[in-house]
């Protein structure tokens, strides 16, 4: 099983169980089939449950000041703990729940910009996790950079036919001059 | 072992032996994987991100900011000399060289000390230029250059790169004698457009096939030249490709004292209306959706669409590039090589582009998350510990020169409301962020425009306001024209305050301030001075705030000060002009020196008394007007007059020998010396490697004085004493 980002991509097929606000930010509308296969729906429901009452610092088990040695090492310690290869067999799906939270705590305090949100919404009384994951993520920026490379890929095809009759025609620039000259000299040879 | 230790091949499932040790303590499990050689290898990983795959070596930067002090372990890199090392590599492997490439300049840059942040920017757009272009044949330019140095270790002079920046090292910026790999020497910046036109249009004239490739920041398009270059290859039409490097940082060093600094200019905000442009992108949507309704041969119909539409929606930034004849492309995700290396290879492989511009967006420090958060994205740094991202700054008494002149303007400007300050991109290397602080609306960042920063004063002399221009001496040569024809020529009261006067160390001669006394003081209505120490610069602020009638400019060197008494509230006094001052009164042998290179004359003083000499040590103070009756003094009574300065011929020196023979004083028995920087670039090292290079220590001074005299065996003597 692949570790890391591939785990965070929550069961698209069980929208039974979860709305498609709990899907993780990086895919913003599709859903991805999981890999884990989550137990009984009672499981599930409890750590829904859980998932609600404890804030991220209470997860790792650090203070709300604290540093981003405290919470690397915290996450380190949780990380390792509950990693799904390294967790005994019965103990799977919860551990791996576990882990996905760990990980999405440290995500979000890591990053100055995304801990300062939510300390603010901390304070205001709400925790929201995995629902509101996407708030604290540059979600804009993502989009515009999706659309960048449609758009730089659609430049480069304009540049392709321009280049195709750019130094046809008279009027032509110096540069348009010596390309031509050296297209010449080199079919001579 | 360390060579053995970084070929090992290690095959590492991080998430099942983790299990097998306790978290903190990583030397140990280290060490019996690469059998006992722990070199930190294992704190690099990533602890979530590992891949299972057989036969393959993995390093990458760890998120969690753990670096070690050690080198890191870069396995892929270690097989990359030269470019054409990396052809065979599959754009995965890229990925991988990128962040050791990163680890190698963070680790680097930490033992040597240089430019950081706009280094580590590049690393990826470096690896995919290197990957789809061949160099040297293909001619790759950097802007400035301070951001070369993953393109130094990729060719050929990783193993250098330790010296960066230290006598008979690699220099911080390309070098063509360096390395065939630097086509053109760069330092001051804008210049990578004009001088890639010109190895295009060479190219073109000898009927060669290779790419010119010419890499410039946001920044240094803020400079006139650019534009002048862009201009003009739209003009001529010859295949190059312009690379924008776009990290929203235009003025150095990227922050005040109080936060980062919003780009200068207008243009910064037309490139990232750029970024984001929501109009074409919902127009396209609509044409999309039409077409899919429509279908079929309407296809032809909806690509004239689409290209209206880009014509007519396409930012307004992009036009402005178009309109001077480049072909705008991006914005580009500058840290991602397979959209890089796409491009390249796309625009590489179409014939007859014509000029094409790359727009990248690329983030200052990206990779080391100390400088991300930095507000200066850790642009030039000293010695530091990569771990903790801490620097070494050593700690001095005294300020910096620097400091100093931002203390004395801002000290006359709360006097005289009049006084302004004006700087060309440089708030921290000026010192006028701390003028901006006290002053907000009274200090001027014009961005990379000199010549426009000395026009901009002279018009703010012409409405009566005190303009204290603060530009390098290296980089007023840029403005010397408007300094001449708009400023000295109308008699304009414009303050010149030239910081890094004379050598300045590690950042060699692209930014050694040689020839600002020369090129002043031929001026008709200059008052040129120079201070020998930090009181003397208060004084000379303040004579520069009170001449009101005439241009002025005064010199001090990259350095700190001496640690003589400050006066009272930072206030200067201003000073007579034209009158220099005795320091030492003595007989025989008389220094006169110009500027920092008093306090050498002070030292030399100390030598030659050693020897039963006792020279006169005098500070000129003032370069023109000169202090006639001084030097005529000085002339009648001594045998011996040296002139001492750290400038180039032509300067201090040279008005004195002047004066000395209009007034008759060489006819006589007075045997004058000057001591000039020589007549070669002195290259970076240290500034005492560089003082001894250009013969201008107080050795040097002392063992003239002896020759002099006809006493050579002393002057052998001191000179192989290795003071």
């Amino acid at each position: 099983m692949r570790c890391g980002y591939g785990l965070a991509a929550l069961p698209g097929s069980d929208a039974r169980f979860f709305s498609p606000e709990t899907s993780f930010l990086r895919l913003p509308r599709t859903v991805h089939p999981t890999r884990i296969k989550f137990g009984s729906f009672k499981v599930r429901a409890k750590i829904d449950e859980a998932r609600k009452e404890v804030s991220f610092y209470e997860l790792l088990g650090i203070s709300e000041t604290g540093t981003l040695l405290e919470i690397k090492q915290a996450y380190k310690q949780l990380a390792r703990r509950y990693h799904p290869d390294v967790s005994p067999p019965d103990r799977v799906e919860e551990n791996t729940e576990r882990f996905i939270r760990v990980q999405e705590a440290y995500e979000t305090l890591s990053d100055p910009r995304r801990r300062a949100l939510y300390d603010k919404d901390l304070a205001l009384g709400l925790h929201l996790a995995f629902s509101a994951r996407r708030r604290y993520q540059s979600d804009e920026d993502l989009e515009d950079r999706g659309e960048w490379r449609s758009r730089w890929q659609s430049q480069l095809s304009e540049l392709k036919r321009r280049s195709m009759n750019r130094d046809a025609g008279g009027n032509m620039s110096w540069g348009a001059r010596m390309r031509k000259q050296r297209e010449e000299s080199s079919k001579e040879l | 072992m360390a060579l053995f230790a970084r070929s090992f091949p290690a095959n590492t499932n991080w998430g099942a032996s983790a299990s097998a040790s306790e978290p903190q303590k990583s030397t140990p499990f280290a060490s019996h994987l690469l059998g006992g050689s722990a070199l930190g290898f294992h704190s690099l990983l990533k602890l979530n991100q590992v891949k299972k795959r057989p036969g393959g070596v993995y390093a990458s930067l760890s998120e969690g900011a753990e670096y070690h002090s050690q080198s890191p372990a870069t396995p892929l890199l270690d097989t990359i000399n030269y470019p054409i090392h990396m052809k065979n590599l599959s754009v995965k492997e890229l990925k991988q060289l990128a962040d050791e490439l990163r680890s190698d300049v963070i680790f680097n840059v930490s033992k040597t000390g240089g430019h950081l942040g706009s280094s580590l920017g590049v690393v990826e757009l470096t690896v995919a230029l290197h990957y789809v272009f061949n160099a040297p044949r293909d001619k790759i330019l950097w802007d400035v250059g301070h951001q070369s140095y993953p393109h130094k270790i990729l060719t050929g002079r990783r193993d250098k790169m330790h010296t960066m920046r230290q006598t008979n090292g690699l220099a911080g910026f390309t070098k063509r004698s360096e390395s065939e790999y630097d086509c053109f020497g760069t330092g001051h910046s804008s210049t990578t457009i004009s001088a890639g036109l010109g190895m295009a249009v060479g190219r073109d004239l000898k009927g060669e096939r290779n790419h010119v490739v010419a890499v410039i920041g946001d920044g240094a398009m803020t400079a006139g030249q650019a534009y002048e270059a862009m201009n003009n290859a739209g003009y001529l039409d010859s295949d190059m490709i312009v690379i924008l490097n776009d990290n929203k940082q235009v003025s150095l060093p990227t922050a005040t004292l109080d936060g980062p600094i919003p780009p200068v200019g207008a243009l910064s905000s037309a490139l990232s209306r750029l970024q984001s442009n929501r109009p074409l992108r919902e127009l396209r949507e609509v044409a999309k959706g039409v077409t899919k309704q429509i279908g079929g041969p309407m296809h032809e119909l909806a690509a004239k669409v689409d290209e209206y539409a880009r014509g007519m929606i396409s930012g307004s930034g992009s036009t402005l590039f178009e309109e001077l004849g480049l072909y705008y492309i991006g914005p580009v995700d500058g840290h991602n090589i397979d959209d890089l290396v796409s491009i390249l290879k796309e625009v590489k492989t179409t014939k007859t582009t014509g000029p094409v511009l790359i727009h990248v967006v690329t983030e200052k420090g990206r990779g080391y998350p100390y400088a991300e958060r930095a507000d200066d994205k850790y642009h030039g740094v000293v010695k530091f510990d990569p771990a903790t991202g801490k620097q070494f700054k050593g700690s001095s008494v005294t300020k910096t020169y620097t400091t100093y002149f931002a203390e004395a303007l801002i000290a006359e400007a709360e006097a005289d409301k009049n006084i302004v300050a004006i700087h060309a991109a440089m708030g921290g290397g000026t010192g006028l962020n701390l003028f901006l602080r006290r002053f907000p609306q009274r200090c001027f960042d014009v961005g990379i425009a000199e010549q426009h920063a000395v026009t901009f004063a002279a018009g703010l002399a012409c409405e009566g306001l005190k303009p204290f221009c603060a530009i390098y001496s290296s980089f007023m040569q840029r403005a010397y024209d408007q300094v001449v024809h708009d400023v000295d020529l109308q008699k304009l009261p414009v303050r010149f305050a030239m910081d890094r006067a004379g050598l300045v160390g590690a950042d060699g001669p692209t930014h050694c301030g040689a020839f600002d006394v020369t090129f002043m003081a031929c001026l008709p209505n200059m008052v040129v001075m120079a201070p020998s120490d930090e009181a003397e610069l208060f004084h000379m602020v303040a004579t520069a705030a009170a001449i009101d009638d005439r241009p002025s400019c005064f010199r001090y060197p990259r350095g700190n000060g001496i640690g003589v008494q400050l006066p009272l509230g930072n206030k200067g006094v201003p000073l007579e002009i034209g009158k220099g001052r005795v320091l030492i009164g003595g007989e025989r042998v008389a220094l006169l020196g110009y500027g920092a290179a008093v306090q050498s004359c002070l030292a030399a003083a100390l030598l030659l008394e050693s020897q039963g000499l006792k020279p006169t040590v005098v500070d000129a103070r003032f370069c023109k007007p000169l202090d006639h009756s001084l030097i005529r003094e000085l002339a009648k009574s001594h045998e011996v007059l040296i002139t001492v300065e750290e400038g180039s011929i032509g300067g201090f020196g040279s008005h004195v020998a002047q004066f000395l023979a209009l007034d008759g004083l060489l006819d006589g028995k007075v045997k004058w010396r000057p001591l000039v920087l020589p007549d070669q670039y002195i290259d970076h090292g240290s500034p005492a490697d560089q003082l001894a290079q250009a013969g201008l220590t107080p050795s040097h001074i002392a063992a003239t004085v002896f020759n002099v005299l006809g006493q050579k065996r002393e002057a052998l003597e001191i000179m192989s004493s290795g003071n």
